[in-house]
């Protein structure tokens, strides 16, 4: 399947009244971060951080519940039992690696979450694929043209999968600071790469290998015997499985690109699995993004020490 | 002599036309046991992959024959184009445009549209469980089809054989 604009992959998931709106209203569909739904209230969206409700300067437009149902069906591209997973976690992310948040109510089984239904909020958070962003942050997590293990600790929504995807296109395709090697990526949630019939949206660089909405654990022990990467990256790691096979990973002679979500560096060692590696020291760069000035803002770069090589 | 030609001809066609129901008979049988394979193979591409409808028809229409290949073909494209707000109105619209030429008794038609209403609709165990009830009553007909056939074509080629006798009679 060929890569699809991102204005497209946006406007097919909205109901077609509201397609209409964002349409007319959007012109720069690069400038938007996120459109929310809620049955009964206005319209909004954020664009350059700003909360806005559609259309700008008219009557404000009301979700109605039909233009939640119809959202819902287009986003799930009328096949809700092939996200059932997802919905278990609040989010699915659709073509493009644009991730949807819903809440409603929730069904429960065993004491776990089995679905939701009744959809009553819906939020669109469109994935950015900013070619550069990662720019001034290679040539503090490189040494000898080689990668370091480096952990990326951010808040959400301050652009962290934005950078690593940067990262990994600029580390498997090569350049000044970094000799282009073989990067294997664990997509769990499809957002890195935005995979559609597992082609990849997003530009990842010409040596990356994707596996694509598979769990981080097992994807990374699966593309260490199986594809042989020089670097792996992965995205929001969380569990103690995923930070046991990080280390295992570590082990294994590749160097590990992760993201975990934190305020500050000791935010993220006091996380009961992850803050033994750091107190180990198993991690050579540590990179503390904010959502100051602007999204994917570095407010500081670590060696293992926890010394300041960067600060804002 | 020719009035003898003639009958000859009056009688081998009406024999003919009797054998052609029957043959169309069997053949109508066969079109509901192939559409019952890729009900199957829906089904299957469903549970196996978990992969969303799209995929799933894109993935079915490559496995099996014409027309039923066009259909899933033109399935996967519009669902993909996502302009339609009910899945049904889709599956229904394409059954009546692609499926037009297997001739379908209405009773089968509303069958197969019914199964549009509950695809992708529910949760992955419910949905598995109303394509069995779906295939189990395709199954049910397919029988029904199956039990009344031999008797029919009996019929038919009797009817076709004396119905040219009748004629024979008649115009003589």
């Amino acid at each position: 399947m060929e890569r699809q604009d991102r204005r497209s992959q946006i406007l097919k998931i909205l109901a077609r009244s509201v397609r209409k709106i964002i349409d007319e209203e959007v012109p720069d569909i690069g400038k938007l971060q996120e459109i929310r739904m809620r049955t009964g209230q206005p319209l909004r969206i954020t664009k350059e951080s700003r909360d806005i409700s559609l259309p700008e300067g008219a009557e404000e437009h009301i979700v109605t519940k039909e233009e939640l149902r119809e959202t819902m069906e287009y986003i799930s591209r009328y096949s809700l039992y092939a996200y059932e997973n997802e919905m278990r976690q609040g989010f699915l992310t659709v073509e493009g690696g644009h991730r949807v948040g819903v809440a409603g109510k929730v069904i429960m089984e065993k004491e776990k979450v089995k679905n939701i239904q009744y959809i009553s909020s819906v939020n669109i958070r469109v994935s950015h694929e900013v070619i550069g962003c990662a720019d001034t942050l290679l040539p503090y997590i490189t040494k000898n043209r080689q990668v370091c293990h480096t952990l990326i600790i951010s808040p959400p929504g301050c652009g962290k999968t934005t950078l690593i995807r940067d990262l990994i296109r600029q580390i498997s395709d090569g350049n000044t600071y970094v000799k282009g090697c073989s990067v294997g990526v664990v997509d769990e949630r499809s957002e890195l790469g935005g995979c559609c019939l597992g082609i990849a949206q997003n530009h990842l660089g010409t040596r990356t290998d994707i596996l694509d909405c598979c769990p981080k654990a097992d994807g990374m022990i699966m593309l260490i015997r199986s594809m042989a990467p020089q670097v792996i990256a992965v995205d929001e790691i969380g569990t103690r499985e995923d930070i046991h096979a990080v280390e295992y990973a570590m082990q294994c002679g590749c160097k590990l690109i992760a993201s975990v979500h934190g305020l500050d560096m000791e935010e993220a060692s006091r996380k009961p699995v992850l803050g033994e590696l750091i107190r180990r020291r198993m991690f050579e760069r540590y990179v503390v993004l904010g959502n100051g000035k602007h999204p994917g803002e570095i407010r500081g770069i670590y060696d293992e020490r926890g010394r300041v090589l960067c600060k804002e | 002599m020719q009035r003898v030609v003639g009958s000859i001809l009056i009688i081998i066609a009406t024999t003919g036309a009797g054998y052609m129901y029957g043959a169309e008979l069997s053949r109508y049988l066969e079109k509901m046991r192939y559409l019952r394979y890729v009900a199957g193979l829906i089904r299957g591409e469903m549970e196996y992959t978990c992969a969303p409808l799209p995929e799933v028809f894109r993935e079915t229409g490559r496995r099996v024959k014409e027309p039923y290949a066009s259909w899933l073909r033109h399935l996967a494209e519009e669902t993909d184009r996502r302009e339609e707000s009910a899945f049904a109105r889709i599956w229904n619209r394409s059954i009546d445009r692609d499926l037009k030429e297997l001739g379908m008794k209405s009773e089968h038609s509303i069958l197969l549209k019914e199964m549009g209403t509950f695809l992708g609709q529910i949760d992955r165990e419910t949905s598995d469980r109303s394509m069995q009830l779906y295939m189990n009553r395709m199954d049910l007909e397919i029988e029904k089809l199956r039990e009344g056939l031999a008797s029919r074509k009996k019929i038919g080629n009797c009817l076709g054989v004396m119905g040219g006798i009748f004629l024979v009679v008649v115009l003589l």
